[in-house]
Order: C-alpha cells, then structure tokens, then sequence
C-alpha cells in the first residue's frame, strides 16, 4: 500500500547525552551528588551503556568501553580497598589515557582519593548515587534507551480512541485533521496533529507531540487552534504507543479494499512491524465512526478475539456439514427470506 | 440480461476469502449482480450475501447479470473462477 507520511523517512538518532543534562535531570531522582567541581560536567556520555571497570582496575585495559558511564559497585570499590594506596595509584595512572564521560559510585560509598584525584585532574565528573547497583542501572538503562533510541517525525496525526494509539496517515488535504478534531469532540484524547515524533524503544514505537506546537492545530479557514485550551486536560495526551496505522485514501476505482478482515496488513516504521488498514475516504462518509470500530476491533484482536477469523471458519464448518449431508438444500426459505429483504 | 453457469473448482468452497474476491469484482461493474444458487437469489455485490450461501465445492452457481457491462464482469467472475479464486495452488 502506498503510504504517504511513512514514506522516505529519516531515521535520527542522538549521539550523545551531555553529562550536564544527565545530572540535572537525574539528580534528584536518582539521589546523586557530585563531588569535582561543577565544571567538570562538561563532557559526553557517547554510549547508552553502563560499564563496570573492575578488569580495568585489574589491569586489562585493551577493551575498554571508554565512551560509557563508569559504574564502580561494592564490588570494584572492595577491589580498590584490598589491593591498598600504592597500588590503587597504579591503577589510576594506567586509566589516566581514559578519558571517561562520567563516574559514578553506588551505595554512597566513598571515593577512593586516588580516584577523586584522577578526576579532578582530567576534569570529567564523580558522582555518587544512594541507590544500590541494581536500582542505578535499572533506572539508568531506561533513560538512555530512551534518550539514544532512533527516532523520526512524520507527516501523522495521533490519537488515543478507547486507550487504542491510532496513527494517521494520507495525503495533505484528505481530512486528518479533521477526523483527529471530530474524535477529540467525541471524548478521545489527542496527542499530536500534523506532525508526530515517532521513537522506536524496544519493539514499540512511541508517539510524542512536539515541545513547541503541543497540542496546537492548524484547522482550514479558522487558524490555530489548541486543543487542550479549547477542550480541556482531559481531551490531549503527551505520549502514546501507536498500535494501529490508520491510512485515509482518496476512493479509487481500481484500488482493493479488504472486505472480509482476513487479509491482516502491516507497516514498517524502523523494523517494527504494526497493524494497518487503509479507508477509502469519500464524501459524506464518518470517518470518526469507523475508527473508533477500528479501535474497538483491535482491542478485541489484542484480546485474542479475531471475529473475521471466527466467522470464517464457522461458516466453513457449514459448507463441510452441508458436503457431508449430500448437499441437501435446506434453510432454502430462509434464505429466500433473507435476500427478498435485501432485494 | 444475461444468466450464466458458473461451477466451483475450488477445494474449500466460497468462504470468506472467495466471497470477497467475488464482491470485489460484482461492486466495481456498473450492472446488477445476482447470484442464484440452491433456489435462493442474492444480491452478488453484498459480502454478507453471498457467503451465508454457503456454496460446497463442485457446485454450480448462476449468475444474472443485467447492465451495460454484463460481459466483460461475467468473465472477470469465470476467470476467477476458473483460477480457483487465486488461493490454491494444486491440480486435483
């Protein structure tokens, strides 16, 4: 299916989370406190992993995930007490050629002034964390997921029907906008219009509305609207999971629209695979109505109903029943009950 | 107007899948479509109508066709037919 919106789009990635941004976000949340100077967090933190560099302490350094965040747990920091000052210093010497984006020591231990030391002089920070190892990296993962996930913008419109994160996509002009408007009136909750900041976490991909526009939108012949002003807290949502594409097209002729649900299609945003339908758009048709039936099917094929699936296979069971009674023609009055009413 | 026969080739007969190849084709001519079969006449253009048919496999069905392009539906349904509603693939 030709996908407009979806089509030729730029996968970004952030390369680097600023030591700086990372304190100050974290800090409180993760109970950090630092202890070089503030000017220390000047650096980058290049990978979204956490390194624990106990065999660098031990001496193997030919490996060595410099661009991470530097964990030293209860069991680096027992290291660096047993083997004593003198040694610790060689240590420390040897990591010296490492510049590292940031340290950090769990459990409030103290730091070792060997280390301080190191710190202080290639000027990268040392924090420490209340948190146990286990809690820090749960809680640091998460952040860097996120913060280094691939992610684009596309040409869509979000919204949350029933819980159910439905993306739109067609052509300019087609009534997106419209549709998003006519469902955030009848109680859904919108999350972006026009333009969607699509992230790929994991094997889901997550809807984000823009910083600057919000929950703003551009309605033909009145201008700027905001949604959340104008509709209240309870019609506007900042971040959904999208679940199911929604493409609006324009009524072709020649076009095959799936008639029965059996044929079940997918998009490709960033290599994860969601459900798809597309809707033949033509005047006078609701569009709202469909898809809040579109949300209630898909909640229902999450649930493990699939009703084209179900009414398929019972109606083959009919065909098979009627082959193997010798193709008695019975039921022949209601049927003729049934079409007479459609003719 | 025009009648004409029909016969199901196909293994499973016209489920689902079958009845919507055969919409697909009925709802795009500009003529009425009907399909006639065991006694019963069913609106050919209706998804719903024709698979509550619930035609067996080896049976034969008639069409009536009645508009400006009842020819050239009438051999889109028979190629159809005929390909065994393009989902198998196996000579019985």
């Amino acid at each position: 299916m030709a996908s407009h919106g979806l089509k030729d789009i730029i996968i970004q990635r952030r390369k680097n989370f600023p030591a700086r941004d990372f304190f100050e976000q974290y800090a409180a949340q993760l109970e950090l406190e630092l202890k070089t100077p503030p000017e220390s967090l000047r650096t980058l933190i290049s990978e979204p992993d956490i390194h624990r560099p106990g065999l660098a302490f031990a001496g193997f350094t030919d490996v060595f995930a410099r661009q991470s965040i530097q964990m030293v747990g209860t069991t680096e920091w027992s290291y660096l007490e047993s083997i004593g000052p003198e040694r610790r210093r060689e240590v420390f010497d040897r990591l010296r050629s490492f510049e590292c984006p940031l340290w950090v020591l769990c459990h409030g231990l103290l730091p070792h002034p060997e280390l301080l030391e190191m710190c202080q002089n290639q000027n990268v920070p040392l924090v420490v964390t209340r948190k146990n190892t286990a809690e820090f990296v749960r809680g640091v993962n998460r952040e860097l997921e996120g913060w280094f996930s691939p992610f684009v913008i596309v040409h869509a419109s979000l919204v949350d029907v029933y819980g159910v994160g439905m993306l739109y996509i067609g052509a300019s002009n087609i009534g997106k906008s419209e549709c998003v408007l006519d469902l955030v009136e009848r109680g859904h909750r919108l999350v972006a219009d026009d333009s969607v900041k699509l992230v790929r976490l994991g094997n889901s991909i997550i809807g984000h509305c823009d910083s600057i526009i919000n929950h703003h939108m551009e309605i033909r012949g009145v201008g700027i609207i905001d949604v959340r002003s104008m509709f209240g807290i309870h019609a506007v949502r900042k971040v959904k999971k999208v679940e199911i594409i929604v493409e609006l097209q324009y009524f072709q002729e020649n076009e095959t629209y799936d008639r029965t649900g059996l044929a079940s299609q997918f998009e490709d945003i960033m290599g994860v695979k969601i459900p798809s339908v597309v809707i033949p758009v033509l005047p006078g048709k609701n569009i709202t109505v469909i898809s809040e039936v579109i949300a209630m099917n898909t909640l229902m094929k999450q649930a493990g109903v699939d009703t084209a699936a179900e009414f398929n296979k019972s109606l083959m069971k009919a065909i098979e029943d009627k082959m193997a009674r010798g193709k008695e023609e019975d039921n022949i009055f209601w049927y003729r009950q049934i079409s007479g009413f459609y003719e | 107007m025009k009648i004409r026969t029909l016969k199901v080739i196909n293994k499973m007969g016209v489920h689902a899948r079958p009845a919507g190849a055969i919409v697909d084709i009925t709802s795009r001519a500009q003529s009425d479509v009907f399909l006639i079969y065991g006694g019963t006449r069913a609106n050919a253009k209706s998804i719903l109508n024709v698979m509550m048919l619930a035609i067996t496999p080896g049976s034969e069905v008639q069409f009536e066709i009645n508009g400006s392009d009842e020819d050239d539906t009438f051999q889109k349904l028979e190629k159809l037919f005929n390909d065994r509603f393009n989902e198998e693939h196996y000579d019985p």
